[in-house]
This record gives structure tokens, sequence and C-alpha cells, in this order.
């Protein structure tokens, strides 16, 4: 009775957000169309460079196919619950609308993390099944096993944490800085990273770089991670990466919350 | 004349201080921009030590490389964020109704804003852009001949004005759908694929590239790197500069007359 | 009348200003006996708030240096005070712009944190912002709307009861009754965006009130409104808090609503509480004048007037006079002794007007105080 349901207003914000998406039912359909024309052009650069190039980084055309619907998977998760939330946190703080969402009985970063659901961008998501359904079949000597079913979906979901324990604290960074135009850049050029098999970061800039997004910021486990349970034969060597993925997934998830609290303080003591 | 000019150079002055007071947002913006170069340079790295031979399309590695680079500064010139989106937002708010009042021209106004915008850019991103071409200096070619040169920058300054008119008349569109940031999404797409922004567009098959020579897009960022890189010359090179121009006059004339429409639609609602 | 109202601030000045009112010196000293006895809902003690703001410099230049460097000034929003509000009160806060009212709300719901002091609003600290007494009040902010902009309020109202953890029937039936008092019944299942300002300002009400608070924070709830919305926002806020009993802050510009709700009256000015009383108080105590109109039977109207005080206004056979308030005896048995007078009447003068007198005051002291403050160097 002391805690509220998270669920039930959960549910609630997705229920609203429906309700809104359909009231604005061309730009609903625009965005489907939108997420999906992303899709097939990312597949064009990579169908084109594979015109040239038998494999990149060992990875080759029906591998790395996987690859990309993971990169889809996850974003399209990360844009429906998070992104337009994050986007909305440093309007929230210029408008005063954030004065609301602290004085609820609710936890302020759940609020705020999840009060909009862009159902939209859960178009991309069945678009990239259907890419997993056509690429996967194609892999040479791909065997199918209980794992697969398991384990992908499994590191999908903590790799969709890490990312928006990322956003989360950037986004907080705007209640620093007043305003963060740049954040979704920012977030852009973060994400960009982790959209390419960790194999090509090689040599003397390329292994600290790798290091660094794996060690420091893991945004690296985040595709690479699901992307290779599922393309790339189940061996012994992929499992040091995946305990540390969940390993990764606590720290960042524990540290965003720090990194939010401590924004909400200064908010708290900056403001009048 | 002298009160007119005036008033502009007010308007371009009070842009560039609120465009100075928020320095967090300009120091994460520069630093980042340069990230996505770096990826190319790995990416491009492997498919060439993959590839047989060690040219795509009359590129070779390092001129892949150059080729982003100079996107990068042609898109500093030709990309206008939050241009459209911002007119949009205004149309919704009805902070629109204010150059229907007051005798300030919104493309004027909006386009000197952009270039204050654009000149605090450059003083505080001239630093890392001229670091990071040092340090990547060895992946260009040499310096261009002069005329190269001298078409090279008329064409960075074209594709500054068709980025800021094209995305200005994406912008007034908001006139018509109360909320056009999808809209705006695929442009952003088109843009970045269509624009050579992605990939050197030589490397699409003929029929595509066909399409691509019908666009405004290559304008904004394939066509001046191209120029500077040697792969247009002689008379595609004027070609291209007479085609360059006639689009940004072409979406001049276009964003006027949508202001226009728009504002009669607007005001014929009753605000 | 300007040259009045100057004489008056000038002799105003002339006086020491107490930085903080002690009711306990005053006649309406009865609150804080009261308080003795009920107890308080609100009580603060030395609240206090500063903030840090980045100054602004004039001029390109200093914009591309404030790049690198930055200057900021400290801003003392809310000075120390001291204030007890018992359950049940319908109390005002009024105030200059930028007084500390709003900060002051803010900081009894918790939003902000103080810089210093005390304050316990029913037996909770704001700033811990525990769940058992978010659940116990409520802000309304006028010029703010916490209602989802493209969807019905109903679906706004729903949330709130996931949120706040409503029962279904008891969120039903708040939600029809405060819904029948604004008359908002058929609005429910419009989006908010295509509410007049009026209903929405009914539906934010709404909204706020289905958890049935004990408190309630009011900023501003009638700006922006017209005369016939202002009224009947007034008027559900009287009823509701007869009907309740809970208590309420409310701040605004409308002295109306002040004078249609209120009984107490806080006044705030540069962060500090300069009155605490009855309205009609207000004018006790910041008031030096009274205005005497007299009527002549007289044909001719005396032409000396002047000797009895200041002539506001002449339209024969009558006169306005401000008179000092503490020679009006003598005064009017002089104009009686020497004039034939018809009819007498002595007034108060408007509250507005002492209001705005007062403030204006206040923003002078406060002016100079800045003033002197500019002229000594800076460390």
């Amino acid at each position: 009775m002391h805690h509220p349901s998270y669920l039930g207003v959960f549910l609630t914000f997705a229920r609203n957000s429906l309700i809104r998406d359909m009231t604005f039912r061309a730009n609903f359909l625009i965005e489907g169309i939108s997420s999906v024309s992303w899709m097939i052009m990312n597949l064009g650069f990579y169908t084109l460079v594979y015109r040239f190039t038998p494999s990149i980084a060992d990875w080759d055309k029906y591998e790395f196919f996987v690859f990309i619907s993971t990169t889809m998977f996850v974003n399209s998760l990360v844009q429906a619950f998070f992104m337009p939330n994050a986007q909305e946190l440093s309007e929230l703080v210029r408008t005063g609308g954030l004065d609301f969402a602290l004085l609820k009985p609710i936890d302020t970063q759940f609020l705020v993390s999840l009060q909009r659901v862009n159902w939209a961008s859960l178009g991309n998501f069945f678009v990239a099944l259907l890419l997993l359904a056509y690429a996967v079949p194609r892999i040479e000597g791909f065997e199918l096993s209980p794992w697969h079913f398991l384990l992908y979906p499994l590191y999908i979901v903590l790799g969709v944490f890490i990312l928006y324990s990322v956003m989360i604290a950037l986004a907080a960074t705007s209640i620093w800085l007043g305003r963060n135009q740049s954040l979704y850049d920012f977030w852009f050029y973060i994400t960009n990273f982790s959209r390419y098999p960790m194999e090509i970061y090689e040599g003397t800039w390329g292994t600290p770089l790798r290091q660094l997004f794996t060690f420091v910021v893991p945004i690296l486990v985040v595709i690479n991670v699901p992307a290779r349970i599922m393309a790339k034969p189940l061996v012994s060597d992929q499992v040091f990466l995946a305990s540390f993925a969940m390993l990764a997934t606590a720290i960042s998830l524990l540290g965003s919350r720090w990194v939010f609290k401590q924004a909400l303080l200064s908010y708290r003591s900056a403001s009048s | 004349m002298v009160a007119r000019a005036l008033t502009w150079w007010t308007i371009l002055k009070i842009s560039l201080e609120e465009r100075l007071v928020y320095r967090g947002d300009f120091a994460l913006g520069t630093l980042m921009r340069f990230l996505p170069i770096v990826t190319q340079i790995f990416l491009w790295t492997a498919v060439f030590a993959a590839s047989e031979s060690g040219t795509i399309v009359g590129y070779s590695r390092n001129d892949i490389v150059a080729y982003y680079l100079l996107t990068m500064l042609a898109r500093a010139f030709s990309s206008m964020p939050g241009l459209a989106s911002g007119i949009a937002r205004q149309v919704r708010d009805g902070e629109i109704k204010k150059f229907l009042i007051q005798p300030i021209d919104l493309i004027s106004y909006l386009l000197l804003a952009r270039i204050a915008h654009k000149l605090v850019y450059y003083l505080v991103a001239a630093g890392p852009f001229a670091l990071v071409y040092y340090l990547c200096r060895s992946y260009f070619p040499g310096w261009p001949a002069t005329d190269v040169f001298a078409a090279f920058l008329l064409s960075l300054v074209l594709s500054f004005m068709l980025g800021f008119f094209l995305e200005a008349s994406m912008g007034m569109i908001a006139f018509w759908f109360l909320e056009v940031t999808s809209l705006l999404f695929v442009y952003m797409l088109f843009t970045f694929f269509f624009s050579g922004h992605m990939f050197p567009l030589d490397m699409l098959p003929d029929f595509w590239l066909t399409l691509v020579d019908y666009m405004p897009f290559k304008y904004l960022a394939y066509f001046p790197a191209a120029v500077f890189l040697g792969k247009i010359e002689g008379e595609a090179l004027y070609q291209g500069l007479l085609i360059q121009t006639a689009w940004v006059v072409f979406f001049i004339v276009s964003c006027r007359l949508l202001m226009q429409a728009g504002f009669n639609r607007y005001s014929g609602f009753g605000g | 009348m300007i040259k009045a109202g100057a004489k008056a601030r000038g002799q105003q000045s002339s006086k020491p200003c107490p930085s903080t009112f002690r009711p306990d010196l005053y006649p309406d000293a009865h609150w804080s006996a009261y308080n003795l006895l009920i107890m308080s809902a609100i009580k603060i003690r030395g609240l206090k708030k500063s903030y840090r703001v980045y100054r602004k410099k004039e001029g390109l230049l200093a914009s591309i240096t404030g790049l690198f460097q930055r200057d900021y000034r400290e801003v003392d929003a809310v000075k120390g005070i001291d204030l007890d509000v018992e359950q049940g009160e319908f109390v005002a806060f009024l105030g200059p712009n930028g007084a500390g009212k709003t900060t002051t709300l803010k900081l009894l719901s918790g939003v902000i944190s103080p810089t210093g002091g005390a304050a316990s609003v029913l037996g909770h600290t704001p700033w811990l912002r525990e769940n058992e007494y978010r659940r116990r009040f409520a802000l309304v902010m006028g010029q703010k709307n916490q209602l989802w902009w493209d969807l019905p309020a109903q679906e706004s109202f729903r949330l709130h009861q996931k949120i706040y953890r409503i029962d279904s029937s008891e969120f039903q039936r708040t939600r029809d009754e405060l819904v029948d008092l604004l008359e908002v019944g058929q609005l429910l299942g419009q989006p908010v965006r295509e509410l007049s300002l009026g209903e929405r300002m009914k539906m934010e009400l709404t909204a706020a009130l289905l958890h049935s608070p004990d408190v309630l924070f009011l900023d501003e709830p009638t700006i922006g409104l017209d005369v016939i919305a202002q009224h009947n926002i007034q008027k559900f806020l009287k009823h509701y808090q007869a009907m309740r009993k809970i208590t309420i802050l409310l701040t605004s510009h409308y002295m109306k609503d002040v004078a249609a709700l209120c009984r107490r009256v806080v006044i705030i000015a540069h962060g500090e509480i300069v009155y605490d009383g009855s309205l009609a108080g207000i004018v006790d105590r910041f008031s030096s004048h009274k205005v005497l109109t007299l009527h002549f039977a007289e044909e001719r109207m005396p032409s000396d007037l002047a000797r009895y005080g200041e002539v506001l206004e002449i339209v024969e056979p009558k006169a306005k006079l401000r008179v000092d308030r503490s020679s009006i005896a003598k005064v009017l048995s002089s104009v009686l002794a020497n004039h034939a007078v018809e009819d007498v009447s002595v007034e108060d003068p408007p509250l507005e007007e002492v209001i705005a007198d007062m403030f204006a005051l206040t923003a002078k002291n406060q002016a100079d105080k800045v003033a002197a403050e500019s002229l000594t160097p800076s460390p």
C-alpha cells in the first residue's frame, strides 16, 4: 500500500501514449515508415560494401545481417521506451515541468524515464525479426539450439539496459547545463561505435578504443554480445564477454542512477 | 536603409549571444562530431583488408577517409540542426504570430540567426577541425590546384545556402501538418543517404547513380568533397556548380512561396 | 494623487521598517495564541533559500568570454522566514514579483531544498520527500500544467489514480464530486489542448484534488483568467475548503481572490515576511491616512481646504481630503466648527492602493540597498 503499483503506472503510461499516438495517426505511420527506410538504407549500404569485399573483420554478409538486426532490436526498444523521455527531460527542466514530477509519490527516475512510449518505433522491431529470419538460415554451418532462444533475448534486454543507463546519465546532464540540444547528436555518435563488430577496432589506436568502449563505457558489448551468440558458433571464448556483459549492465544501471540523483540534488539546490 | 541594416545587425548579435550562453552544448557537440569519422576509418580499414584490390570505384582507403573528412566539412556548412523543427515548433506554439505582426521577415530572421549559429560554431570548431585535419593529413592526396580550390570554396558556400533554404522549406510544411517531426526524420535519412554522407556516391549501381543526379541532396556533401579530391573536373565541374546554383534559387523561391501560403492559411484559421 | 502617494512614501520610509513582522506585537496577535491550542499544519522556522544565477553580461565580447569564465551571483530568494499555519486555514501569500512566494511554495512541497532553516508540514519535513507526505498535499501552478496536453483530462486523472494508488471506487466518487462541483463533466473526453484556460485550470484543480490532499498549495491559480472564470474558481475553492477543512496556501495577484477567500494574509517582500494578519489590518498597519469626504451645505466651497489636509478631488459641493490618521478627530471637529457641512464620511484608502504603495516602498528600499552595495567594491 505504501508503494505505488509500478506496473500499473507503466501500463497507464503505455496506454496513454497509444491514445496520443492514435490521435496523430498520420504521424504514427510516417514514423513507422521512416524507421523502415532507415533500415533499408543501412542494409543498402552494407549490400553495397559487400559487393566489393567478401567479409568485414571476419563477419560475412549474412552474419553481418544478423548483427544489423540485433542493432535494430536494441535500438527499437530503446527508442520506443526511453528515447522520447530522455529528450523530454531537458524540456521538463526548461519549462519547470520537472517540479511536478518531483511532487509525485513515486520514484522520479521511473517517472521521467518511462512516461512516454513511442509505439511507432516498435515497427522496426518486427522488421528486424524478418531480417533475422532471412539471414540466420543463410549463415554457413548454423545450427539452432535452445540456447539461442534463451540467451539472445536476454542479452538484447541487457543491452537495452546499458544503453538506457548511458542515455539517462546523458539526459541528466541537461539538468546541469540548462538545456541539451546536442543530447540527440551525442547519443547518435556514442551508439555509432556500438553499431560495428568490435573486431574492426584493431591496431595502435583501435585496441585501446575497443577496451575503452568495452570496459569503461560498455557500449560495445550491447550489440556485439547478442549478435555473436546468434551469428557465431557458441564457443567457450564467448563466455568471458557474456559474463562481463552481465556485470557491466548492473554497474551501468547503478552508476546512471547515481548520476541522476546527483543531478536532481543540484536541481533542488540551484533553482528557486 | 541604415535603420534596416541596424535591425538585422541587432538580431544577428542577439542570436550570437544566445548561442554562446549555452556553452555546455557547444563543447559537447563539437567534440562528438568527430567520433563517426573514427569508426569509418576502422570500418574501411577492415573492408580494404578483406578485399582483393587496393581500390574501390577508384577510391583507395586513404581517399575514402579523406572523402569522409571532407563531407564532414561540407555538412558543417549544409546541415541545419533544429531549423525545420524550430519553425514547426513556432507554428505549433503560435509564436510564429510575431512575424505576422512585427515588421520582420521570417526567412531573413532565420537566415541571420543561422549565420550567427554557424559563425559561433566555426569559432569553436575551427580548432578541433584543424587538429583532426592535421592529424589525418596523410590521408589527403595533397592540396588541389587554385581554381579547383576556389570551386570547392564556392560549392561550400552554395551548400550552406542550399541546406538552409531546403530545410526552411521543409519547416514550412508545419503550416499544414501539426506535427512534422517524423517527416523531418525521413528528410534527415534521405539527406544522410543521398547526400553522400554515408559513402561515396560513386559506389552506387548505375540506376541509383542517375537517380541521385536528379536530386538536390548530393550537393550538400558529396559534391564539394568530390571537387576537392579531383573526382569532378573541367566541364563537369562548371556544370555541377551551375546545377547547384539552380537548386539554391529553386529553394529560395519555393521557401518563400510556402511561407506566403502558410501565412495565408494560418491567418485564415484565425491563429 | 501621485503627489500624495509620494508624500506618504516619504513619511513611511522615515520610520524604521521592521524586518520581520511580529504578530504578537500587533492587534492580530490572536493568530499566534491560537497556535498554542491547535496543532499547526505548517510550521516554518528561519527558512532560507539562496541560489546562484549566471550573470549574463551585455554585449557580444562579454558573451564570448562567458564561454570560458562565468560570473555567478548569489540571490537570496527567501531570507529566513517564520510562519505557522493551522489546520483548516486559508492563507494568502501576497508580494511583488520575485518576492519569494513561489520559492516558499516549492520549498514546502519539497521540490527544492532550502539553504537553511526548518519546516514541517503535517509533521513531515517536505524536502525529505517521503511518499507518505507526497500523498497528502498537492501543488497547482496557474502558469504550468501537469495534464497531458494531447490527451483528454480523464486519461491524466486515471494516471493520477495509479500514481497515488487511489482505490477505484474512491477515485470514481472523488472525481465525480469534483467534476460536478466544477461543472466540467462534458469536457472530460476532450483533449486538454482544446480547452479554454479556465476549463484547463478546473481540470488541473480536479487532478490535484483527486487524492484528497490535506494541504493544498495554489500558485496564482486565477492568472490570466477572465472575471467569470476567476469567480467560478473562487467559488469552488471557498466551498471545497469549507467542506473539507483542508489547509490552503494561496498566492495571487488578484486582491479579489484574497478578499473572497482568505481571512489571513501574509505579505512577503524580498524574501522576508513584512506582514501577517487580517486583510483589513493591512490598511491599519500600512496606511497612515484616511480619506475624508465632506459634503458642504454652503453656497460657496471654502477655498482654504488645503489647511485641513491634502485635497484629492473637488466636485462641488463635495470635496475629498487625505488626512493624517492621527489628526483625523482634530481635523473633523475643526471643519465642523468652521463650515456648514451636510454630510461627512471617513474611509480607509482602497486596499489595492495601500498594497501597491507598500510594494513600491519595499522595492525602493531594496533598490537603495543594492545601490549602496554596488558602491562598495566586491571582494
